[in-house]
């Protein structure tokens, strides 16, 4: 009986649109909106389930990675190095070429654009495309390289001193050291698995090293100063990769999360007006029969 | 194995009469703080070592508690031996394969990662890739060296592979050293 129903009230329910014409959407309409929201919802908690074990695994990752870029740096700390003043710095902003994962690119390039204010002259190296797009709108003419394709697998130590070669490896071509006026890596510092804060860490030329007030202390000869400025670099850029990376899965995480939150929402309330329809279409038919029975009497 | 201990007999003389120059950092308590660090793995940290021994760009060197401040770089290939109170042996080898672009040509080593010691007596111990002597396969760097003397040696090959090739070739000799030992 109700299957009959159901194919009267379809039927009536278009042509109660034709009556209509504005007004709510015929019960197909809606039933087509419930289906794909319900296929969305289904891609985005599976996205999310996906997200939730790299975050582990990214985390993991991240925390040994800090350790390591800790321990790299804290050298520089012991000297008590100074981060060079001059007009044109380098800029490296750390980011990667995937979507839906939240405002990790806005972050990132927001940061950059606040240090451009101050720092109009600079040079900027982008890592990742989404966060390549944003800064290119206003500050287009100052990104001397860019590099995609960046953290693919997750950050590995080999990418970063593949770009911390390109960096600094103009100079060998006759070009000046891109880092010889001091550079700063801006990323996304992983602070929780729901939080994240765009963080600058210094990077400091061999002169700058060599410059620092407590150097003297230590034993070391200069080109072993200069075979550090490279390796501390590589070793920045991994740290500031690995946390990157990290912040992404979690941010991709919760967006996902409150995507899937939303389509459910959604499905709630288009049911309740699918079965709010599907009623009135049924009273409707209903109100025809009992009309056109009263009027045989 | 003499020289060796002549070589860290030599560095604490070193440490004692310089100490009498300048103040010493307090609370180093005759014993190094070891960070030994890989990008994917941490191996030690906040480790009490009683001696390090690393063999660095410039020579084999010895490190124990109150050693003068130094930035040391890791020779590729190198042995680094962990001396504690547990008396358990802990070497680990030191190897970075990989090849940048622009250092093939030039004449400068390349690099397995950084030594440096502090004037807290905390030694961090940076190294792109490190394994413990006892997971060594030498039949595998038999095999690999034998790969690489062959390379080496091919006439139509390209400076830059034949470059790549002596770099391989030694790290291999250096695993089979290793391994040893």
């Amino acid at each position: 009986m109700f299957a009959s129903v159901r194919q009267v009230g379809g039927s009536i329910g278009s042509s109660g649109a034709l009556g209509q014409a504005r007004g709510y959407a015929t019960l197909k309409e809606i039933q087509m909106r419930l289906k794909s929201i319900s296929n969305i919802a289904k891609i985005t908690k599976s996205m999310k389930m996906i997200a939730s074990t790299k975050v582990t695994k990214a985390q993991r990752n991240m925390e040994t990675a800090r350790a390591y870029g800790q321990s790299a740096n804290s050298l520089l700390s012991h000297i008590e190095v100074v981060q060079k003043e001059a007009a044109n710095p380098l800029v490296v902003a750390v980011s990667s070429d995937r979507g839906l994962c939240g405002g990790i690119h806005s972050s990132v390039s927001r940061a950059v654009k606040r240090y451009m204010a101050n720092h109009q002259e600079s040079s900027i190296a982008v890592i990742g495309q989404k966060a390549r797009n944003q800064i290119q709108r206003d500050y287009r003419e100052n990104i001397i390289m860019h590099f995609d394709q960046v953290t693919k697998v997750g950050p590995l130590w080999l990418e970063a001193s593949m770009i911390a070669d390109q960096i600094l490896g103009s100079k060998a071509e006759g070009g000046a050291d891109k880092l010889e006026n001091g550079g700063t890596i801006v990323y996304n510092k992983f602070k929780s698995v729901i939080s994240y804060e765009a963080t600058p860490l210094a990077v400091h030329s061999a002169e700058t090293i060599a410059a620092a007030p407590k150097l003297a202390a230590y034993e070391v000869d200069d080109a072993i100063l200069k075979s550090y400025e490279e390796f501390t670099l590589a070793n920045s850029l991994y740290w500031a990769l690995a946390e990157g990376y990290a912040s992404e899965m979690a941010a991709k995480r919760t967006a996902m999360e409150n995507a899937t939150k939303n389509a459910g929402e959604m499905i709630t309330k288009l049911t309740l007006t699918y079965n709010r329809s599907r009623q009135a279409a049924i009273t409707n038919e209903l109100i025809d029969i009992i009309t056109g029975a009263s009027s045989l009497n | 194995m003499l020289f060796r201990s002549a070589l860290v007999a030599v560095r604490s003389a070193a440490n004692f009469s310089a100490r009498r120059l300048y103040a010493s950092e307090a609370g180093s308590g005759g014993k190094l703080r070891l960070n030994f660090a890989l990008p994917h793995q941490t191996i030690l940290k906040d480790f009490e070592a009683i001696q390090v021994n690393i063999q660095s760009s410039e020579g084999d060197m010895g490190i124990l508690a109150d050693h003068v401040p130094t930035i040391a770089q890791l020779a590729n290939g190198g042995v680094i031996e962990i001396l504690a109170a547990d008396n358990k042996p802990r070497k680990f080898f030191v190897e970075y394969l990989f090849i940048l672009p622009h250092t093939a040509q030039s004449s400068s080593p390349v690099s397995g990662g950084f030594a440096i010691i502090n004037p807290d007596s905390s030694l961090n111990i940076n190294a792109v890739e490190a394994v413990a002597v006892e997971d060594l396969d030498a039949e595998a760097a038999r095999k690999g060296a034998d790969e690489a003397s062959r390379k080496m040696n091919a006439s139509g090959a390209s400076e830059k592979d034949k470059a790549e090739a002596r770099v391989e070739f030694e790290l291999f000799e250096a695993v089979l050293a290793a391994a040893k030992v």
